[in-house]
C-alpha cells in the first residue's frame, strides 16, 4: 500500500541552505508534523566532505577553481555537486521502511538503476562499493551518501545527467576511489540532457521503490496541499 | 543552582533555540515567496513548522514538570 510523500523540486539552491533545509524538515518528519518528504534539486558547483573524508589526500582543488567546500555530516567520502546533477534528497522515517540502513542504500540504488533503465542505460552495483555504475569498463554514474538520525533519513543520491565530470578526478579523488572514471548519462546517450527530462522517471522510480504517493508543493500559488494535523488543531480553536 | 532548575534552564535554552531556527527558516521563507519561488518558500515554511513543534514540545514537557509538583486547588 502506497503513502503520502510530499514531493519538493526546488531547483538550483545553494549547498548550505539545502543542508539546513532537510535537517529541520528531517526534524518536520520525526514529530509527524509534516508526511515523509522527498526533495530534487540541483547544486551550484561545491565539493563537500563526509565523515570519512581525508581530505588531505582527496582534495587537490585548483586555487582558481569556482567551487565551494561545505563539510556535511553524511557517510562517505567527498564528492562533487553542480549543475547538471540531480541530486535526490529523501527525508523518510525508516521505521516505514524495514529500519534497516544498508536496506535503504540498496533501495536508493534501485531507484537509480529503474532511473537509468527509463533512458535505456544498464545501471549496475558493484560488490563492496555504494553507488551505481555502468560496466565493462566501470564507470561512476551516481553517488549514494546517507545520513539516519531517530530513524529518519536525510541526504540521498547524486545522478550525473549532464555535466563535465572532470571534477571528480581532477579536484577530488572522489569517494576515496582512485583511478576510478566518471560519466554522466549525457555521454553515455550521446546527446544534451536536462535535469529536468530526468526528473519525471527519478520521481517513478522513487515512488515505486518507497512505495510513495506525492503530492508536489505548488509551483505557484495552488491550492494548497493535504491536510496536515495542525490544519485540525487551528480549525478547532 | 540545583540540578531540577539546571534541568528547566536547558529545556527552554533548547525551545529558544527552536525557535531561533523556525525563525530563520520563516525569514527565508518570506524572501522565497517575494521571489516569486513558491516551492523553496514552502518548503521552509514547513521546516519552520518542524522547529514550533520542537519547541512546543520541551515547553510542554515543562509544563508537565510544573504541573506534577504544583498543589492542587483548595
Amino acid at each position: 500500500m502506497s503513502r503520502g510523500a510530499y514531493l519538493m523540486s526546488l531547483g538550483l539552491v545553494p549547498y548550505a541552505e539545502a543542508f539546513a533545509l532537510q535537517r529541520s524538515l528531517a526534524g518536520a518528519v520525526s514529530q509527524g508534523a509534516i508526511p515523509e518528504t522527498v526533495i530534487f534539486l540541483e547544486h551550484p558547483p561545491v565539493v563537500t566532505v563526509g565523515r570519512r573524508t581525508e581530505t588531505d589526500v582527496e582534495l587537490h582543488i585548483p586555487e582558481n577553481a569556482a567551487v565551494e567546500i561545505a563539510e556535511t555530516d553524511r557517510g562517505g567520502k567527498s564528492t562533487f555537486h553542480g549543475p547538471g546533477q540531480l541530486v535526490c534528497y529523501p527525508i523518510l522515517d525508516l521505521g516505514n521502511h524495514g529500519k534497516d540502513v544498508k536496506r535503504y542504500v540498496r533501495d536508493l540504488e534501485e531507484a537509480l538503476i529503474r532511473t537509468l533503465a527509463a533512458f535505456e542505460l544498464e545501471g549496475e552495483r558493484i560488490e563492496g562499493l555504494t553507488g551505481v555504475w555502468l560496466t565493462r569498463p566501470p564507470r561512476k554514474i551516481a553517488s549514494i551518501g546517507v545520513h539516519v538520525s531517530r530513524w529518519v533519513t536525510t541526504h540521498g543520491y547524486a545522478l550525473n545527467v549532464d555535466l563535465d565530470p572532470t571534477p571528480f578526478t581532477e579536484w577530488i579523488t572522489a569517494c576515496g576511489l582512485e583511478d576510478t572514471a566518471f560519466t554522466t548519462m549525457a555521454r553515455e546517450l550521446d546527446r544534451p540532457l536536462s535535469t529536468g527530462e530526468v526528473r519525471h522517471a527519478a520521481i517513478e522510480a522513487i515512488a515505486e521503490v518507497f512505495a510513495l504517493d506525492f503530492e508536489e508543493l505548488p509551483a505557484d500559488e495552488g491550492s494548497g496541499l493535504w491536510p496536515q494535523p495542525i490544519h485540525a488543531s487551528l480549525a478547532s480553536r | 543552582m540545583s540540578e531540577r532548575l539546571e534541568a528547566t534552564a536547558k529545556l527552554y535554552d533548547e525551545a529558544a533555540r527552536e525557535l531561533d531556527q523556525a525563525a530563520r527558516h520563516c525569514e527565508v521563507a518570506a524572501r522565497h515567496f517575494r521571489d516569486g519561488e513558491v516551492p523553496r518558500g514552502a518548503a521552509h515554511a514547513w521546516a519552520a513548522r518542524g522547529h514550533l513543534v520542537e519547541a512546543e514540545s520541551r515547553l510542554d514537557e515543562q509544563a508537565r514538570e510544573h504541573s506534577g509538583r504544583s498543589l492542587p486547588e483548595a
